[in-house]
């Protein structure tokens, strides 16, 4: 998973052009051993706790000061799958992330596609009012959306929830799908009508197909940022609706830290999969290219 | 927040998809406004209007849609009549809870715009530069943190620097105390920077990507040395991007509830947790949302950065290509 493997890496300059003689080369050697530690440093950094708490899923008994547990079990496994509200959680997180991926691509698809093909009035204000719901800080958002939520009956209840995770995913569903649809080369549409293919067959069959790959990318991360989201259904949902992110919060708190690792390596599993799916396109640049607002 | 806030991305080439055909018929440009309508809507409807009646609720109208809200609160403040009443303001604002919460959320915010810039630059230079295996499993590495949800990360890395994690297990092996950062301020930018860096990384590395070998080569070959090409030819090529995650990050970071709730202690905390318990454990909700103002505001004056770095990208765009 490398960010540059894909971005048609160019061949380094010369990095290493130290002056020969022993002076460059002990300054290599200690380069290297330099780069070496804070690469360690780093791997422990961001793996260590993801490593740490995959052990202790797996641990029976672990006194402090061991880096590894003294006895091992699957008793956890078996514990979180019988006596935690697992299977309840992961289908709501599921039905809730599903309904508003949805909701957001019927409303966002076709405004993608409008942004990305066309050079209509105020697109420069729709794109720049879109990305606004992303300069807010969270918190401070869910908090406003919740008093909102009070006035219309909409705290507690499932609508409430999917509408808060919909809104988490409107700058995904329509920058990432309309910058696909405005790659898509204008020749080939032409081509095609000339061939003599009516409006509906180009879109189907050059368009979409074309932006497909764009278009999955934002399903997926939309659908990830809705099955993961925890602030927001927790403000919203919470005690009505606990999803699987937000049951993590009470969980820490009231079972056995065990409990808690299997329920988390549990939650990881849908993020991992998915993301590796579409980790060439994510790291290709769907994510990174041209970020900038013009 | 995982991908969410990680997550925007404005479309590759906006400048040219008008398609050839397209551009004279009005009637075709109104329909396309007209099918661009729908997200602005659901926006203007759940963030725009919810943002105005907090404001308007926090200045003392209690009334209309806040009437529920306020029948749930503890206690409001209200307006005398038309004339908006600060005294949530000054009741918020005056408290000493709020004053040192705002502190360590400025701090926590600063030193982990800084801690990620930085390490965000190290590794996508040491990889664009090397162009090694190493560097490319470096920048790999640091882009892990996006495929785990943030309650994992921010779960694990608290048992992580606990008194009986990794970390001061590890030093009691060699006879060393080393602190515990779970439950502390530290701990809260460690889950911080844990959960910013790969956008950064990602972001900049393609921003140094987009320099071209011939420029770095040109500067070489005039005699330049590594580290002054690096700082007059890369970093002012770069400048956006970093511009970029150095506000996202800085937003993200300043409204995030999940990684300080996790990590952080009780009291002083940053004020995301402030906020939630505001609301939901004090039912406070008008407090909350001066608190959320308060945000907003910090927000605002980062979003302009945002804006002004943008503005100037498209004006030297023609001479960047």
């Amino acid at each position: 998973m490398t960010a540059v493997e894909v971005q048609q890496t160019p061949t380094a300059p010369e990095a290493a052009a130290a002056p020969a003689g022993t002076g460059g080369l002990l300054r290599r050697v200690l380069g290297r051993i330099v780069v070496g530690v804070l690469a360690v440093v780093l791997l422990v950094f961001i793996l260590g706790p993801l490593v740490w708490m995959a052990l202790v899923a797996f641990s029976k008994r672990w006194k402090a000061p061991a880096l590894l547990p003294q006895s091992w079990t699957l008793d956890a496994w078996r514990n979180v799958f019988t006596t935690t509200p697992l299977g309840h959680a992961f289908m709501l997180s599921l039905i809730f992330a599903v309904a508003a991926t949805l909701g957001s691509a019927l409303i966002c698809l076709p405004a993608a596609y409008a942004i990305g093909r066309s050079n209509f009035p105020g697109r420069r204000v729709i794109l720049l009012g879109l990305f606004a719901t992303n300069a807010f800080p969270k918190m401070g958002l869910f908090t406003s959306i919740a008093t909102l939520f009070y006035g219309l009956h909409l705290m507690n209840t499932a609508l409430g929830v999917v509408i808060v995770q919909l809104l988490g995913t409107v700058v995904i569903m329509t920058w990432i799908p309309s910058a696909a649809f405005a790659a898509v080369p204008p020749s080939l549409i032409e081509a095609a009508r000339d061939a003599g293919a009516g409006p509906l067959r180009v879109f189907f069959t050059v368009t979409l197909r074309l932006a497909a790959p764009g278009i999955s990318v934002a399903l997926i991360l939309a659908f990830l940022a809705c099955f993961d989201e925890a602030q927001g259904s927790y403000l919203v949902g919470a005690p009505t609706y606990i999803t699987m992110p937000t049951q993590m919060y009470s969980l820490v708190e009231n079972y056995p830290e065990q409990a808690a690792a299997v329920f988390a390596l549990v939650l990881t599993v849908p993020s991992v999969l998915l993301l590796l799916l579409v980790r060439k396109h994510v790291m290709g640049g769907h994510l990174a290219e041209g970020f900038q607002l013009r | 927040m995982t991908a969410t806030d990680t997550a925007p991305a404005a479309p590759a080439a906006p400048d040219k998809p008008v398609t050839p055909s397209s551009g004279a018929r009005s009637p075709r440009r109104w329909s396309m406004l007209f099918m661009a309508s729908p997200p602005v809507l659901l926006v203007l409807v759940f963030v725009g209007i919810p943002i105005v009646i907090g404001i308007a609720f926090t200045l003392g109208y209690t009334g209309g849609l806040n009437s529920i809200a306020s029948m749930l609160s503890v206690s409001v403040y209200t307006a005398n009549g038309w004339m908006p009443s600060l005294a949530a303001y000054g009741n918020v604002l005056s408290s000493e809870r709020f004053r040192s919460d705002l502190g360590v959320t400025i701090w926590v915010t600063v030193l982990t715009v800084a801690i990620v810039l930085v390490l965000a630059w190290c590794i996508a230079l040491y990889a664009r530069l090397s162009g090694g295996r190493l560097g490319k499993m470096l920048s790999g590495i640091a882009i892990i943190p996006l495929f785990i949800p943030v309650v994992i990360g921010a779960y694990a890395i608290r048992q992580f620097y606990l008194n009986t994690g990794f970390l001061v297990s590890l030093g009691r092996q060699f006879g060393i105390q080393l602190p515990s950062w779970s439950y502390h301020t530290p701990g809260i930018v460690i889950g911080q920077v844990w959960v910013s860096l790969p956008f950064a990384v990602l972001l900049i590395s393609s921003g140094l990507a987009a320099v071209p070998n011939a420029l770095i080569d040109a500067a070489r070959d005039a005699g330049a040395s590594l580290g002054r090409s690096v700082w007059s030819v890369m970093v002012p090529m770069t400048t956006i991007p970093t511009v970029i995650v150095a506000t996202f990050t800085a937003v993200g970071v300043m409204g995030s509830f999940t990684v300080p709730y996790m990590i952080g202690p009780t009291s002083p905390n940053m004020l995301g947790v402030t906020l939630q318990a505001t609301f939901v454990a004090y039912l406070r909700p008008q407090d909350a949302q001066v608190i959320a103002v308060v945000l907003f505001v910090l927000a605002a004056g980062i979003g302009a950065l945002y804006v002004w770095a943008n503005a100037r990208a498209s004006r030297s765009s023609a001479v960047q290509l």
